[in-house]
């Protein structure tokens, strides 16, 4: 008898001391939801962080506004592909039932291109925001487009709450070991040196890595213009160089993921790569995390010379919001210099800014660029207003190809990447001998005008056989392309 | 056994099965099967296989799951035999132990692997330390040959659950066989072959088809690798896809298509014990004592077994604990800050009270669901029980996101699944039953596998004493199958505890949230959002492991590994 005490004890001690630890540092502070007599319905892909501040921050400002208390129930399926299901498949139950809303009040945060899509099915509602405060939309505050980027929505449903952009972030160890320089721009990735040592976001999952990589296609087309090449050519010209340089980016990677912390973590671990691809937040603050007493930081980030576009995390009102009021009080608030400053202030209890964290994010509006705001915020260097500026986005030069090219990358670098690793790496031994180069780089099935007349009618007819077919049929050109340039490439060694 | 109640527990189990697995599977794979303006369409399965960038993905995959499952049986079965025949120094511990690299926690494990083997990992640092590589020029463990990499991953990971079940099974072998062996003067080389081999077969089958099924679709292990040439990749891949692409549907159908015919042509190669039913063991096999160098040897291939197998557990314990971990073999300093910021977040606690919730309700519904099929599969003579064996291994083979995807879909407003959601939205009841069904096929293995090993002629006996069909199983059966059982409800139970894509996709509300959705959450955190992850982790490790030890510890009457 004595023994099996003992067995009990020597299992339910331990457990009981496991269960205990986390309900003894509970933090009793956090809201819960019974309390409060209201509740907004919030669907986003935005992170904890992001979810705690916002939550607590709207239930203060409300209750002094209102005297009443809200509790903000977040709707957190996963990122913005996982939102896009959940919100196809309630509005589709919604239709067959003929109810016009799905129970949640807003969507927030996610990028440009999943609102404009949510819009095009005529799944929002109007802001009053544009209304109660017109004061707010301008040049000097929150443009409509800016650098080619739509910054609102020109029929109201939608707004941008905080800009943010990719960049390049690289582990200045990693460099040294492969004698290299630091990268400025976004050709620099492509350079045989960073041979299996980039880790790159997916454009085939999220619209606004798509739209980085749009970005590089139209830089090239900029270059040839200001070579002063007939727009035609131009275009052309620029389209065929902009899918090599990718081409050439996608062969140093190590990997493609959805995952926006893994790049910034592997690079700074200097496991997986290098250098790679990162949105600017992210960037930011793994810089400062790992900031040695002298300032120095092995992760560096940076933000590429022409580089990429800013673009916003918007916020909308969902068709048939139960709490279409509630939902208003939180744009509004969002869009306050009280929601504003948490993108970017200080932590801190009494001072505008967020309460636990600095999120390292950056506010829209563009009258928060300056004095008294800017000395409270964590990245006071950072002006996107004039990053911006610096590079313009010409949507009838590349918008209509933009399904086209992710499906491009897809079969061209994802489907086809073994292969094209492997030539790659022939290549660069074999010191790209001309016509194995010459059949790596052969885009010709997926030019300019091939993207135009061929690929984008058949994935916009929506017959996914077809569909499926010219990706397979794709998918073999480059593979034999790649195929063959490396046993070209192996046999010059010879 | 009673014709009459075999159907009724066949239907009863189908019907279970039928509403909460294959509608929704369906649901969402006919979009593999359908295209606009034709209806119905085997076009996207040709063009899978017209594609060799698939078939290749499908070869691997198939290949990864032999070999995964080869390597782990070449663990397992070793330490299962050595557990079964000799009593060794710290024998009760050990085997306890090497069960705990089951519970690695989901995202942060990936993590702890690279930790370890990254470029500028821990084992590079060791390497570099002693002067064997140069610091400039560091070796890629997980670059250079991916597919043993993935296999040894896998083989260590998985080894557990055949371990448990061939343990089971060689519980309960009876002694006089082998005795019987011996005593004819059989070599032990050649009694292990002839007599105990197949006589376990049913435990080997058991766990064999589940790490099977298991690394033919693991999606985890590849995607740390970046080897994405494997089908389960592909699929996870084509479904984020932001355009709408019905090439993973097509997959997913394939690979349940062949992890079926694997699964059926295995099972009439290896599932039945050639001996039939053998008699119970009467009393305790005769366990041989070792003492001296052979027994420390014993428990230093067993301690040799859980070190290597837990070297990313220790990488997420030690990540959790570390202020900065890179370049060196151990942190270059010590933190416990992670663990104070971790688990006083607030998500914390709701969701240990949910987890356990979930996955208790979900262990209770596959023991019952578990002993009802396994019953009705290896008792009653009716037709179509191979199928309905068959058909609920198919779990394990749809990837959870698919699954996920139909349950979201059947749970809207107004469709077939939203009662179990109400207007709340509270997914709870939801997420047990989505959790049982994925889990449901541990149990039912471990269960069969239990029932064709014991003897049918007690159960006779009894009935024919007079016994009631259920006095029966509460008196004679269950009792008999005890090992099995626990050896089920476990991998259930931890399986439930570390469950993914379910819990991301249907747990969309803090409240609701059970653990790894938490986990996840604090992943997201800027700056030390991996090193808060792996406290959390641990937190989740530390508990299953214990929970584990103390089911093997307290379950057993007599408190030995699965000898009941």
């Amino acid at each position: 008898m004595s023994s099996n005490w003992k067995k009990y004890l020597g299992v339910f001690v331990p457990l009981a001391i496991i269960v205990a630890a986390p309900l003894l540092l509970r933090d009793s502070d956090s809201q819960i939801s019974s309390k409060n007599e209201l509740r907004l319905e919030v669907i986003t892909p935005h992170n904890e962080m992001i979810r705690r501040e916002f939550g607590e921050a709207f239930t203060k400002w409300y209750q002094k506004e209102t005297g009443k208390s809200v509790y903000v129930n977040w709707r957190t399926p996963g990122g913005t592909s996982e939102i896009k299901r959940v919100l196809d498949g309630a509005f589709e139950a919604a239709e067959e039932r003929g109810s016009e809303g799905i129970g949640i009040d807003l969507f927030f945060g996610g990028g440009e291109y999943d609102f404009s899509s949510q819009a095009r099915k005529k799944r929002f509602q109007k802001l009053t925001i544009f209304e109660t405060h017109p004061d707010y939309f301008g040049e000097d505050k929150i443009p409509q487009t800016l650098g080619g980027e739509k910054y609102y929505d020109p029929d109201l449903t939608w707004v941008g709450t905080c800009l943010s952009s990719y960049g390049i972030c690289y582990n200045t160890d990693s460099l040294t070991r492969r004698g290299l320089e630091p990268p400025t721009k976004w050709e620099d990735l492509g350079d045989p040196s960073y041979k299996k040592g980039i880790a790159l976001a997916d454009p085939t999952k999220s619209g606004s890595v798509a739209k980085a990589f749009e970005m590089l296609i139209q830089q090239q087309i900029h270059q040839e213009l200001e070579a002063g090449t007939t727009r035609e050519e131009a275009v052309s010209i620029g389209w065929t160089k902009g899918i090599n340089l990718i081409q050439r980016i996608t062969a140093n990677a190590k990997y493609f993921t959805d995952s926006s912390a893994k790049p910034p973590r592997d690079v700074a671990q200097g496991n997986a790569a290098a250098a790679g691809m990162v949105i600017d937040f992210y960037g930011r603050s793994f810089n400062e995390s790992l900031a040695k007493e002298d300032g120095s930081s092995r992760l560096q980030f940076t933000n590429p010379q022409g580089g990429s576009s800013i673009s916003v995390d918007p916020v909308a009102i969902l068709k048939g919001a139960p709490n279409f009021e509630l939902a208003q009080d939180f744009v509004r608030f969002v869009l306050s210099t009280e929601g504003q400053m948490i993108w970017n202030g200080r932590p801190s209890e009494d001072e505008l800014g967020p309460r636990y964290r600095g999120l390292r994010r950056l506010p829209i509006r563009r009258d928060l660029y300056q004095e008294p705001y800017l000395g409270m915020m964590t990245d006071p260097d950072v002006r996107p207003y004039e990053m911006a500026n610096r590079f313009y986005y010409d949507s009838s030069l590349t918008g209509h190809l933009f399904t086209p090219l992710r499906n491009i990358i897809r079969v061209m670098c994802i489907d086809t990447h073994e292969e094209m690793k492997s030539a790659w790496l022939a290549l660069i031994e074999a010191g790209f001998p001309e016509e194995a180069t010459a059949a790596f780089f052969d885009v010709t099935p997926v030019n300019y005008e091939a993207s135009a007349t061929e690929i984008r009618p058949v994935l916009k007819s929506k017959d996914k056989v077809k569909a499926v077919q010219l990706a397979n049929r794709l998918g073999k050109h480059f593979r034999t392309n790649y195929a063959k340039a490396e046993r070209l490439a192996k046999e010059s060694l010879r | 056994m009673n014709k009459k109640l075999a159907y009724t527990l066949t239907i009863t189990v189908s019907l279970f099965f039928a509403v909460f697995f294959l509608y929704p599977a369906v649901m969402v794979l006919k979009e593999a099967f359908y295209a606009e303006g034709e209806g119905f369409t085997l076009g996207f399965v040709m063009e899978v296989f017209k594609n060799p960038v698939y078939v290749e993905g499908l070869w691997n995959a198939f290949l990864l799951g032999v070999t995964s499952t080869l390597a782990s049986l070449f663990i397992a079965f070793p330490l299962a035999l050595l557990g079964h025949r000799y009593d060794f120094a710290f024998k009760k511990s050990l085997s306890a132990l090497i069960l705990i690299p089951l519970v690695l926690p989901p995202f942060v494990g990936a993590v702890g692997v690279k930790q370890i083997l990254g470029l500028q990992g821990a084992l590079n640092a060791v390497l570099v330390k002693l002067g064997i590589i140069d610091v400039a020029a560091p070796i890629d463990w997980l670059g250079e040959s991916r597919f043993m990499g993935i296999v040894i991953m896998n083989a260590l990971h998985l080894y557990p659950i055949l371990y448990m079940n061939v343990a089971a099974s060689l519980s309960n072998i009876d002694p006089a066989m082998e005795q019987a062996a011996q005593n004819l003067g059989c070599p032990p080389w050649r009694r292990l072959m002839r007599i105990t081999f197949p006589l376990c077969m049913p435990g080997i089958f058991a766990g064999g088809a589940i790490v099977f099924i298991w690394s033919f679709t693991e999606l985890g292990v590849p995607l740390v690798f970046d080897f994405h040439r494997v089908a389960p990749v592909q699929v996870y891949d084509g479904i984020k896809d932001l355009g709408s692409n019905p090439f993973p549907y097509a997959l997913v159908a394939i690979m349940l298509v062949i992890s079926t015919a694997v699964f059926l042509i295995s099972k009439g190669v290896l599932g039945r014990s050639k001996l039939g039913t053998a008699p119970r063991p009467k009393g305790r096999a005769n366990e041989i004592k070792l003492k001296g160098i052979t027994s420390w040897a014993c428990a230093l291939f067993f301690l040799a077994i859980f070190v290597i197998s837990s070297l990313p557990h220790a990488g997420v314990v030690v990540l959790s604990l570390a202020d900065d971990w890179y370049g060196s073999i151990l942190p270059q300093a010590w933190t416990a800050a992670h663990y104070q910021e971790a688990l006083s977040h607030p998500l914390v606690v709701p969701s240990i009270q949910n987890s356990l919730l979930y996955a208790s309700g979900s262990t209770l519904i596959d023991l019952i669901l578990g002993i009802a099929i396994a019953w009705v599969v290896v008792r009653s003579t009716i037709r179509g029980r191979v199928i309905l064996d068959a058909l609920v291994m198919l779990p394990l083979a749809v990837p959870g996101l698919v699954l996920a995807f139909g349950y979201l879909a059947l749970s809207q407003e107004g469709r077939a699944f939203h009662f179990l959601v109400g207007a709340a939205e509270d997914p709870t009841t939801l997420l047990i039953i989505a959790y049982a069904v994925r889990r449901l096929p541990y149990v039912v293995r471990s269960a069969v596998a239990g029932l064709q090993q014991s003897n049918i002629a007690l159960e006779e006996a009894a009935q024919s004493l007079g016994a009631t069909p259920l006095r029966v199983l509460r008196r004679v059966s269950l009792p008999l199958l005890g090992a099995n059982l626990i050896a089920g409800g476990i991998l259930a139970f931890a399986f439930a505890m570390l469950e993914v894509s379910d819990s991301l996709i249907l747990a969309q509300q803090s409240e609701h949230f059970p653990i790894t959705k938490a986990i996840y959450s604090l992943l997201g955190m800027l700056g030390n959002g991996y090193e808060l992850a792996a406290a959390l982790g641990v937190w989740a490790m530390a508990f299953l492991a214990i929970a584990i030890i103390g089911a093997v510890v307290l379950g057993g009457k007599k408190g030995g590994l699965f000898r009941m």
